[in-house]
């Protein structure tokens, strides 16, 4: 039983949106590809750093993910994020949108 | 556009054009203040002749710097990346692309130089000729555009997402997005207000007056034309709302099933304490936002002449890195007198836009209400009691 929180927040507009995603009820191929974008991001290695800085009218990005052995956060920016990170950020961004209105 | 021819007034001195802004005639207020604004060209000018020495030390700013009212603009495209810039794809003087993101972020740039030199006198963004970059099509689906400390960065709205389910067009659509996101660097060149709180707020404040100003500068309009709407058009036909915040009535640009309604304040009781958003600073700017539009609605005339004026030498000659709400109403109302006299109806329209959105002294002081005894107390002077 995996879970994944996705929040972003500020922006241009300065809104919120935000995400809870269970991996086990998600179809299975899907629930891969975040297994697979998880393990590719080297997720649990990465460290938790709140971003001191952040461009104007850039977004601040919290992503937490949790299972029975624990739980890690990680909280980044548009210009600070590590390239192996992008395609989950990429991945629970487009997710998050494309359910403001369901 | 705005061009001028020099006048006796060219030589006289600043002190005495101060003096006839405020005793003169009508005409003669308004010669001698377009006339303090060429002053500010000039010293435009003088501060690039200082700079050359550098220029001749340093080879590769001169590639990257313009002389005074030649501007100097690049477009990359990013092709859906996060790499910074990407590829060049529009180079100053290089015809339109077929690329209508290309193009907007090309000319947006470009009108947002000519309010600044042709209005201000400042020479781009660093007032020394910075070389204009923009990056369009920034990632996948991104719906957003920020300044990264050395250029305009724009997405693309939600084109990932099915029709049904957009909400955002793409970034570069808007002009006055644009003359937001390029004031972010003038601010970071001059007052660098901290990006958090009310310093954040104001810096954000600042970004949507002068990018509102851009748009109603190239649309030719007066304060009571003006919409005063940021980010009209980034809405797809799916979201109920005009854009993305108001200056005429913050809290009503958009009230939608999905979005919610439009969370800015008009006014101090109406502060918004969140820790997200940096604490609110794109939502708090709707306070300053406000105190802008109404000294410019009751200045009348075109926003940019005399409350933009205002604002700008603020932003470059007063305001600080944690300057508060309550600071930028001090030193607005200061440069207003500075600039067309104390007492002066530009200085009243300025207290009178801070007094709305309830920008007052410290509770210790009774009378009068508004900001004037901090204006007095910053000037050293003493209010009598009662």
């Amino acid at each position: 039983m995996m879970q994944i929180i996705f929040e972003r927040t500020g922006g241009f507009m300065g809104s919120k949106t935000s995400l809870t995603i269970d991996l086990d009820e998600l179809p299975s191929d899907q629930a891969q590809t975040l297994q697979r974008l998880l393990d590719e991001a080297n997720f649990f290695t990465l460290t938790e750093n709140p971003p001191t800085h952040s461009a104007p009218d850039g977004f601040q990005y919290t992503i937490i993910v949790e299972d029975e052995t624990g739980r890690h956060t990680v909280t980044t920016t548009d210009t600070t994020t590590p390239e192996e990170l992008r395609p989950l950020l990429q991945e629970l961004s487009q997710r998050a949108r494309s359910q403001r209105r369901h | 556009m705005h061009n001028h021819r020099c006048s006796i007034l060219c030589i006289t001195p600043p002190h005495m054009l101060h003096e006839i802004v405020r005793n003169g005639s009508a005409t003669q207020r308004d010669l001698a203040l377009r006339t303090i604004v060429t002053s500010e060209q000039i010293r435009g000018l003088r501060r690039v002749s200082n700079s050359l020495a550098s220029l001749v030390e340093t080879p590769a700013a001169s590639v990257a710097s313009a002389a005074p009212g030649n501007k100097q603009r690049a477009v990359y495209d990013a092709q859906n990346g996060s790499g910074l810039p990407g590829n060049l794809v529009r180079n100053e003087g290089d015809p339109p692309s077929t690329d209508p993101a290309v193009n907007e972020a090309y000319d947006g740039s470009g009108t947002t130089y000519d309010l600044y030199f042709n209005v201000y006198g400042r020479n781009s963004i660093d007032g020394n000729g910075l070389k204009l970059d923009s990056t369009v099509h920034y990632q996948k689906g991104y719906d957003n555009a920020f300044w990264d400390g050395k250029q305009m960065v724009y997405g693309d709205g939600d084109e990932d997402l099915p029709t049904a389910e957009r909400i955002f067009n793409r970034f570069t659509i808007s002009l006055d997005v644009i003359g937001h996101e390029l004031t972010h660097g003038v601010t970071q060149h001059e007052a660098n207000l901290a990006y958090w709180d009310q310093s954040g707020a104001l810096n954000e404040s600042l970004s949507d007056v002068f990018g509102s100003l851009v748009k109603q500068y190239q649309r030719g309009q007066t304060a009571s034309e003006a919409d005063w709407i940021i980010g009209e058009g980034l809405f797809t036909v799916n979201v109920n709302g005009v854009g993305i915040r108001s200056m005429k009535a913050p809290g009503t640009a958009y009230n939608d099933p999905v979005l919610g309604k439009d969370p800015q304040p008009a006014h101090m009781n109406d502060y918004v304490h969140t820790v997200d958003d940096n604490g609110g600073v794109h939502i708090n700017s709707g306070i300053p936002n406000h105190a802008f539009y109404v000294t410019a609605l009751e200045l009348g005339g075109y926003a940019w002449e005399k409350a933009g004026l205002i604002w700008y030498k603020t932003l470059t000659d007063k305001l600080q890195e944690r300057s508060t709400f309550q600071e930028a109403c001090v030193l607005t109302v200061q440069t207003a007198g500075e600039l067309f006299g104390e007492n002066s109806l530009e200085q009243q329209a300025v207290k009178k836009g801070w007094a709305e959105v309830g920008i007052t002294l410290a509770a210790e002081t009774t009378t009068p209400s508004g900001c004037l005894p901090s204006v007095m107390n910053a000037l050293g002077l003493k209010m009598n009691a009662g």
